[in-house]
C-alpha cells in the first residue's frame, strides 16, 4: 500500500499542534518536580491559562497581552500551591486537587458571567508563521514549519530548559533541592526560594500551555477544555525521566496519539470511538506501569522540607 | 499517663471542629464577593440555596439524594487518605461501580428482590474495587505513584461507561434512544424510596450504616490500627511487622469498592439506568468531603451532608438568582484550601508551642 502523504502530513501537523500545549506545560513541570514539588494543579493552571488567554484576546485583541495574562494567571494559582505546599508544609496532592477544582469552578463561573450561556466567542489567535524555504519542503515543511508561534517556542524551550537544568548553577540548585534538601540547605542554598521559583515557573508555563491550547488552534474556550492534559504531562515527566528533551519527546508521543485518535474517529474503524478517546490516557498508564524500576524520581519529590533556620 | 492537659485536649478537639467551620464560612464569604462582582445579590443567592436544600421536605430529600454518592465516595477517599494512599480516582471507580450494578440490573433473569438487589450492590462494589486494583497493585508492590494512575483511570472509566451505553454499539445501550443510556433496570434491583413522592432512597441508609461501621473498623480493629499506622509512618509500621504493601492493596480495594457503591447507588436508587456522563464530578467532590471531615468516617457524614446541600441548593440558586451552579465548586475548593492553610492556626500554634515546650524536653529524657 502506498503511503498516503496527505494523511501523514495532516496527522504530523496535528501531532505537533496537539503536543505543544503539553510540552510548554511540561517544561515548567520539570522544574517543579526536579525541585521536589509535585504539582497536579498544573491541570487547573492550564485551564485558567486557556480561559484568561481567550478573555484577554477578546477584550484587547492582543495575543501578546493574552499570553502574558495567561502566564500571570498560572503563576497566581501556582503561588497558592507554593505557599501551602512549601511554607505551610501542606499535602501537595490535596492542594493540587483543590486548585484544579477551583480553576474548573472559576473558569465556568466567569465564562458564563462574561460571555453568557451560549456564546462561543472566536477571538484573535496566535499568528500562523510559515518559515521561508523550510516551510516549502514537501511533507516535512507543513508538518514542522507552518505553525502558530507557540509551536516554535515549544521547539526551542526544551533545549534551553535542558541547558539551564544541567549546565548552570541555578539548575544544580534545583536538582540538589529536589534530591537532598538537607545538603543543599547546609551548603547555603535557600530550599524555600528555589522551590517557590520552580513552582511559579511551572504555573507560568502551564498558563502559557493553556494559552497555546485555546489560542493555538480552536480560538475559543469550552468548560474543562484541558480534559486531563495537565495530568498527562505528569505522565510525560515520568516517561521522559525528568529530562526536558526526553520529556518534550514524550509529549510529542502523547500529542501524536491524541491526533491519531481524532483522525481514526473519521475513518469508520470497527473500534468504537470511546476506545479511541481513551488512547492517550491508556498510553499514559502503560508508560507509567511499563517504566517501573527503569526510572528514578527526584528523591525528595512530594516531601515538604522544614529548614532548621525557620 | 497522658502528657496532655485537659485544656489541651479541649483546644485540639475544638480546633478540629471549629477550624473546618471557619474555613467554610470564609469560602462562602469569598464566593459571596464573586457573586457581587457579577452583579447579583449574595443574600438572595445564598437564601435560595438554603431554601433549596433544607427549606422543605422535598428540599431535604434532594439534599439526602445528593449526599448519598458524596458520602459513599467520600468514605472511600477518607479511608485511603488515612492510610497515606492518595486515591484520587473515585470518579472512575464510581463509573465502574455503576456499570457493574447496571449489568446485574438489566440481566434478563427473574430473581426475588432479596437476592437481586444485594447482588447488584455487591457487584457494584466489586467493580469499583477492581477499577482501583490496578493502580493499587502498582502502588503497593511496584512503587508506582498512584496519583497519576488513578487520575488516568478516571478518564478511561468515564469513556468505558459511555461505550457500554452507546445506543449503536454499546452492550448495555438502548438502541435508538435519543441519549446514550442503558435499558431500565429491573424492579427487583431498585433501592426502596424512603419518603413517598420524593427521590430519597435507601442508599442513604446504607451509606450512613457503612460510615458508622467504618468508624468502628478504623478505630477499634487490628485492620484499622494497621491502616492508621501505615498512614502515620509506613517505615515504622514495616518495622513493627505490618505487611505495608498488602495493607495498601486492601485499602485501595476497599476505597475503590466504596466509590463503586456510590455509582451503584445512583443507578439502583435514583436513575434506574446507566447514563453517559451521569456524575457531575462526585468523585472529585469526595476529596473535599474527606478532607473537610479530617478523614474521619463519622465526620464524612456531616461534610457530605453539607456538600450535598450545596449541590441540592445550587439549582434553585441558579433559577432564582441566576448564579452559575459551578460556584459550588469554588466554595468546595476554597474550603479545602482554607482548611489546609489552617486559618487561625498561627494563633493556636503559638499558644500550643508555649504550652508544650517543657513537655517536649521531658519526652527526650523520659526514655
Amino acid at each position: 500500500m502506498p503511503i498516503d502523504t496527505a494523511f501523514v502530513t495532516d496527522w504530523g501537523t496535528a501531532s505537533i499542534r496537539l503536543a505543544t500545549p503539553l510540552a510548554l506545560t511540561a517544561m515548567g513541570g520539570v522544574y517543579s518536580e526536579r525541585s521536589g514539588v509535585f504539582n497536579i494543579g498544573m491541570e487547573g493552571m492550564m485551564l485558567s491559562g486557556a480561559f484568561v488567554a481567550i478573555t484577554t484576546s477578546y477584550f484587547t485583541g492582543s495575543v501578546v497581552a493574552a499570553a502574558l495574562a495567561a502566564m500571570a494567571a498560572g503563576t497566581l494559582l501556582s503561588l497558592v500551591h507554593a505557599y501551602l505546599a512549601i511554607s505551610r508544609l501542606a499535602n501537595q496532592i490535596i492542594v493540587g486537587a483543590a486548585i484544579n477544582l477551583l480553576a474548573l469552578g472559576l473558569t465556568n463561573f466567569l465564562y458564563r458571567a462574561i460571555f453568557g450561556a451560549t456564546g462561543r466567542e472566536r477571538v484573535a489567535g496566535f499568528p500562523q508563521v510559515k518559515l521561508p524555504v523550510l516551510g516549502d519542503i514537501p511533507v516535512i515543511g507543513p508538518i514542522l514549519f507552518d505553525h502558530s508561534i507557540a509551536v516554535y517556542i515549544a521547539y526551542i524551550l526544551p533545549f534551553v530548559a535542558w541547558y539551564v537544568l544541567f549546565r548552570t548553577t541555578w539548575g544544580l540548585n534545583v536538582r540538589a533541592v529536589g534530591e537532598y534538601p538537607q545538603a543543599a540547605d547546609a551548603a547555603g542554598v535557600s530550599v524555600k526560594r528555589v522551590r517557590y521559583l520552580s513552582v511559579m515557573l511551572s504555573g507560568a508555563m502551564a498558563g502559557l500551555g493553556g494559552a497555546a491550547l485555546s489560542l493555538g488552534a480552536v480560538r475559543y474556550f469550552t468548560q474543562g477544555m484541558t480534559a486531563g492534559r495537565g495530568f498527562i504531562v505528569l505522565g510525560a515527566l515520568v516517561f521522559g525521566k525528568w529530562n526536558p528533551i526526553l520529556v518534550a519527546l514524550a509529549c510529542l508521543f502523547f500529542g501524536a496519539a491524541d491526533a491519531l485518535q481524532l483522525r481514526a474517529q473519521t475513518f469508520g474503524f470497527a473500534i468504537p470511538h470511546q476506545f479511541l478517546v481513551m488512547l492517550p490516557y491508556l498510553l499514559t498508564i502503560a508508560a507509567l506501569v511499563g517504566f517501573v524500576g527503569r526510572t528514578v524520581a527526584p528523591q525528595s519529590l512530594g516531601v515538604p522540607y522544614k529548614s532548621e533556620a525557620d | 499517663m497522658s502528657r496532655y492537659s485537659l485544656a489541651d485536649l479541649f483546644a485540639s478537639a475544638l480546633w478540629r471542629t471549629v477550624g473546618p467551620l471557619i474555613a467554610l464560612l470564609m469560602a462562602l464569604g469569598v464566593s459571596g464577593i464573586l457573586i457581587v462582582m457579577v452583579g447579583a445579590d449574595p443574600i438572595t443567592a445564598y437564601g435560595a440555596m438554603i431554601v433549596g436544600s433544607v427549606g422543605s421536605v422535598d428540599a431535604l430529600a434532594t439534599t439526602g439524594v445528593r449526599m448519598t454518592p458524596l458520602l459513599l465516595a467520600g468514605l472511600g477517599v477518607a479511608l485511603s487518605f488515612r492510610c497515606g494512599v492518595w486515591n484520587i480516582g473515585a470518579e472512575g471507580q464510581l463509573y465502574a461501580g455503576a456499570i457493574g450494578a447496571t449489568i446485574i440490573g438489566v440481566m434478563p433473569v427473574s430473581l426475588p428482590m432479596i437476592v437481586h438487589l444485594p447482588l447488584a450492590i455487591i457487584v457494584g462494589f466489586i467493580a469499583g474495587a477492581l477499577w482501583a486494583a490496578i493502580p493499587g497493585y502498582f502502588r503497593a508492590y511496584r512503587g508506582v505513584s498512584e496519583v497519576v494512575l488513578t487520575l488516568m483511570f478516571n478518564y478511561v472509566g468515564i469513556q468505558l461507561a459511555s461505550y457500554m451505553v452507546d445506543t449503536r454499539s454499546g452492550p448495555l445501550g438502548e438502541r435508538g434512544a435519543a441519549y446514550s443510556q442503558s435499558h431500565l433496570i429491573a424492579d427487583s434491583t431498585r433501592l426502596p424510596i424512603l419518603i413517598p413522592g420524593t427521590s430519597l432512597h435507601a442508599g442513604l441508609i446504607l451509606a450512613v450504616l457503612l460510615a458508622i461501621g467504618l468508624y468502628i473498623v478504623v478505630r477499634y480493629t487490628t485492620f484499622g490500627f494497621r491502616l492508621r499506622m501505615v498512614g502515620a509512618n509506613p517505615v515504622a509500621a514495616a518495622y513493627a511487622g505490618v505487611n505495608t504493601a498488602r495493607q495498601i492493596m486492601w485499602v485501595m480495594l476497599l476505597s475503590g469498592g466504596l466509590a463503586g457503591l456510590a455509582g451503584a447507588a445512583e443507578v439502583l436508587g435514583l436513575k434506574y439506568r446507566l447514563f453517559e456522563n451521569f456524575s457531575p464530578g462526585y468523585g472529585y467532590d469526595a476529596i473535599a468531603v474527606a478532607l473537610l471531615a479530617n478523614n474521619n468516617p463519622l465526620g464524612v457524614i456531616l461534610s457530605s451532608g453539607f456538600f450535598g446541600a450545596l449541590r441540592a441548593g445550587a439549582n434553585r440558586m441558579q433559577q432564582t438568582a441566576g448564579i452559575e451552579v459551578s460556584v459550588i465548586l469554588i466554595i468546595q475548593a476554597l474550603t479545602v484550601l482554607f482548611v489546609v492553610a489552617g486559618v487561625l492556626v498561627g494563633w493556636l500554634a503559638s499558644r500550643r508551642a508555649r504550652m508544650q515546650t517543657p513537655r517536649q524536653e521531658e519526652v527526650v529524657y523520659a526514655d
